[in-house]
């Protein structure tokens, strides 16, 4: 009778999460996750499955059966519904903390303990006799073959950290010109970008002259850079697969948008080869665009950047001021 | 006048060709009106076009936006809509599905990118409907227009996805059908323009609709299939083309010629060509093998590339199984990205080469290491003013790096030399229009070995030659060359000192002669990192079974403890 309860939770459980992980979850994982539509709302309600039928059946499943489904529920949580995928390392630190959680849970009182240790006690002194055979050819050959993966000569691609965002220089010479960095605007910004947001390039070129210069830079990005930052400008052009570290995605809020336009306008201007010698390597494929394009056709480039991702860049205004109120202290 | 005779030209071809359609049982076709223009969509379209489309297809449409001149496979042109990816048959107007495909998915291995991921469905119906106005030779609303949807039929395998979980592979095609499609192929003469093995090195002299140069398909670059639609390994993809062919190129269609079931056959043939690799979704190319490992090899290292050493398949052998009847350890076949070098002096926006693939040996006891190179190219030159040359590029002096710093990717920086392995190759009695010959072509081949301190500061080393080229063939589209080099040298100031078990950082560089590539006028990778791995200890061999045993003997001690206890519970000693 009691065979026959555990075996029914047992079924439930398999085939109860098999239904969830392969119908169920498409379902609540859509391209915009909503309020109710989401994965953990997905997960609340497979726990509140498993309670649900073992309570409603009354099934009263063994210990050691609860304790593995705890943990197992776990392992399914950090690796299929935690979003987004964390690495191995921390799932081991989170599945440590998880098992001390499930051992404090079966060793709430000495009862439940003994009653936890009451399958593997019988598998070790032979009860069930399968059970120990299995278990005791199973786990050597394990060990022996864990040796073997670690004697095997294996190598990963060496590890590469870099600094996103170097720091810029104080001032920058291009065209034989000195730039202070600090303070310097963009020439050709000359109205607010929103005005222009529904404007045409080429098309309203000849009525407004800021969609002019949109015009003139976007020529200037499709004749040279849209290679490597993508006509989308999202760090996807056709080239770009062959980069490491892959090309600056101008639509990620992280790059540009956080970014001066006399930062864009040093970085453009000397490129790759212009990174400052800390935080190296740098390995950055950038051209030096002093060397192709002229003053003037870089702030349009970057002026054209702004407009069609429809960032704005970061502007002086705050900390001027500040430093303006330090000098006078 | 002549408008009037032409409409009833089309009116009585139209009717035989109806009731040519009653007449064969087996034409399943049928002609229907191509999909009105949506006039209510064209304002939020047309604010699209200009924002995303203009800069490549025009203010106009005709393919000629800023960038079209620095483009190979120039911008769609869509004045005569000529569309090559269609449902429709040859010479037809596409369905406006086709069109929202391809903005959707891009047309891979070209500049066009998947809009599918920026753009939300409306707008992407609205700008392929304001496209459709863009044409000035016909129009989607013409009362003459007609288009024939074809039919294509159901794949007859059963295929496997593979182990990838976001990529179908199409893996089981019987061997039967790819066979049977092979015969097809060459029955059809395919390969007088995409060559016999299929790499698109049949013709060199093929002119689109407005008289650019083109090019037959790769077939073993499927993934740069302009009609693959984010899914290269799909059969139907293939069949789709047959059977409608590309409107504006050479490529017909063989609608008449081949029927629907060995369509599906060529398919098996022409995708069976084609390697397995992961590709990323969203750049459409294969994932670069960061990491060229150079196999351990104990016995001599082949000198001949035939030999069976060197037959390591392009599939990664992760997603393919190997066959079984190879004698040793094939190594692996790395895929290496190249792009035109766009960065200094002359650029080069318009590179043949698109990949290379390098394979690697050493051998300890003859202390050298090997490099096969392999590259597609479909043509080669034949004037040794400008020769075809592929390059392995290393930090002269590895010792002088600190941590991950490598030199600057085109031919160093002043600090920090490289020293580059350049094979400059021209084959013997070739001309590209010449039929390819069973072995290949032999190369008359010879080494630079160039000191790089910058782009503008290359020169050819005075120290004697240390790098070989072993064995080098030019066979049917495809460039392999054997170097080989000595681990170590006299000369220990340019020319790099191999170790082993460490990563090296190795780059690649190629010129294409029929391009007229020439020092930086030329394609290029990345820095990548080569290893020569050590070999397997021998402690594998007897370290496993010594721990298992061991962990046997600690269970066995686990149940002695274990039955100990009970027994003293029982006995009473323990409570």
């Amino acid at each position: 009778m009691n065979n026959n309860k555990t075996l029914t939770s047992v079924i439930l459980l398999l085939v109860g999460c098999g239904v969830f992980h392969y119908l169920i979850f498409p379902i609540f994982t859509p391209k915009e996750p909503g309020w109710f539509l989401n994965r953990y709302v997905y997960f609340l309600l497979m726990v509140a499955y498993i309670i649900g039928y073992n309570i409603i059946l009354n099934l009263k499943p063994p210990m050691f059966f609860k304790a593995t489904t705890v943990w197992g529920v776990g392992y399914y949580f950090y690796d299929a519904v935690l979003h987004p995928h964390i690495p191995w390392t921390l799932r081991i630190t989170y599945m440590m903390l998880w098992s001390i959680g499930t051992f404090l849970y079966i060793t709430q009182d000495p009862v439940t303990f003994k009653e936890f240790r009451k399958p593997i006690v019988k598998t070790i002194v032979g009860d069930y006799r399968m059970a120990r055979i299995v278990v005791f050819i199973a786990l050597p050959v394990l060990v022996g073959f864990a040796t073997y993966q670690s004697l095997l000569p294996k190598f990963e691609e060496p590890v590469e950290l870099r600094t996103v965002h170097p720091a810029p220089p104080a001032t920058t010479k291009v065209h034989g010109k000195s730039y202070t960095l600090e303070g310097l605007q963009n020439p050709f910004r000359i109205d607010e970008q929103d005005k222009y947001k529904d404007s045409f390039p080429f098309l309203d070129a000849d009525k407004q002259e800021y969609v002019k210069y949109i015009t003139e830079g976007g020529t200037i990005f499709f004749q040279n850079c849209h290679y490597c930052h993508g006509d989308q400008l999202n760090g996807l052009g056709m080239f770009s697969h062959v980069f490491n570290p892959t090309p600056a995605n101008f639509v990620d809020p992280g790059t540009i948008a956080m970014l001066r336009e006399s930062f864009l306008f040093w970085r453009v201007a000397k490129g790759g080869p212009g990174l400052p010698n800390e935080s190296t390597p740098w390995s950055s494929a950038m051209p030096p665009w002093e060397e192709h394009l002229k003053t003037e056709e870089i702030w349009k480039v970057i002026l054209f950047e702004y407009w069609y991702t429809g960032w704005h860049p970061r502007t002086f205004d705050e900390e001027s001021s500040s430093g303006s109120e330090k000098k006078k202290e | 006048m002549i408008n009037q005779m032409n409409k009833v030209w089309k009116r009585l071809l139209f009717l035989a060709v109806l009731t040519a359609a009653f007449a064969l049982p087996g034409a399943s076709w049928a002609a229907e009106k191509p999909d009105a223009v949506k006039k209510d969509l064209l304002e939020k379209g047309k604010k699209v076009y200009f924002k995303r489309c203009v800069w490549c297809h025009g203010v106009e449409g005709a393919g000629d936006g800023p960038s079209a001149d620095r483009l190979f496979t120039r911008p769609r042109n869509f004045n005569q809509g000529t569309f090559k990816i269609r449902a429709t048959d040859s010479g037809h107007l596409p369905l406006e599905s086709d069109l929202v495909l391809t903005v959707k998915n891009g047309l891979p291995g070209s500049a066009m990118p998947a809009w599918g991921e920026v753009l939300n469905e409306d707008e992407i119906v609205a700008v392929v409907n304001f496209v459709k106005t863009l044409l000035v030779d016909r129009n989607f609303d013409d009362a003459d227009e007609e288009v024939e949807v074809q039919q294509f039929g159901e794949m007859p395998w059963k295929t496997e996805a593979g182990p990838l979980k976001e990529q179908n592979l199409f893996l089981g095609v019987p061997q039967e059908a790819i066979d049977q499609g092979r015969e097809v192929f060459i029955k059809n003469k395919c390969f007088e323009c995409h060559g016999g093995m299929g790499r698109g090195d049949g013709n060199p002299t093929m002119k689109d609709d407005w008289g650019f140069p083109i090019v037959a398909a790769d077939w073993q670059q499927c993934w740069n299939f302009r009609g693959s639609r984010r899914d290269p390994y799909n059969p139907f993809n293939i069949v789709r083309t047959i059977s409608t062919g590309l409107n504006g190129t050479p490529m017909p269609n063989f609608r008449e010629q081949i029927t629907v079931e060995d369509r599906w056959k060529i398919a098996a043939f022409v995708n069976s060509l084609c390697p397995r690799k992961k590709i990323d979704k969203l750049t459409n190319k294969p994932i670069n093998d960061f990491l060229i490992s150079s196999m351990y090899t104990k016995e001599a290292v082949a000198k001949k590339i035939d030999d069976p050493m060197w037959q390591a398949p392009d599939d990664d052998p992760k997603l393919v199984k190997r066959a079984k009847d190879y004698p040793g350890t094939l190594n692996k076949k790395h895929y290496i990205g190249m792009a035109g070098q766009i960065t200094r002096g002359d650029r080069n926006f318009k590179p043949k080469v698109d990949n290379l693939w390098v394979s690697s040996r050493w051998n300890p006891e003859e202390k050298a290491v090997y490099y096969l190179v392999e590259y597609h190219n479909r043509f080669l030159p034949t004037t040794p003013e400008f020769p075809e040359g592929v390059a392995i590029q290393w930090p002269s002096k590895l010792q002088d790096l600190y941590g991950a710093e490598k030199p600057y990717f085109i031919y160093g920086d002043s600090k920090k030399p490289v020293d580059v392995w350049k094979a400059v190759l021209l084959p013997k009695d070739y001309n590209p229009t010449a039929p390819p010959k069973d072995d290949g072509f032999q190369l008359d081949v010879h080494v630079e070995e160039l000191n790089g301190a910058g782009f503008d500061k290359v020169e050819k080393k005075k120290t004697p030659p240390t790098v070989e080229i072993v064995d080098s063939v030019f066979k049917q589209g495809r460039v392999k060359i054997l170097f080989r080099r000595s681990l170590e040298t006299a000369n220990k100031d340019t020319d790099v000192q191999i170790p082993s078990e460490k990563f090296i950082p190795v780059s690649f560089m190629q010129w294409s002669g029929v391009n007229k590539e020439k020092n930086e006028h030329m394609a290029i990778s990345t820095w990548y990192y080569t290893i020569l791995e050590p070999t397997i200890p021998d402690s594998i061999y007897y370290m496993p079974p010594i721990m298992a045993v061991t962990f046997l003997v600690l269970e066995g001690w686990l149940v002695w403890m274990t039955k100990r206890t009970r027994r003293m519970y029982d006995e009473g000693k323990v409570n």
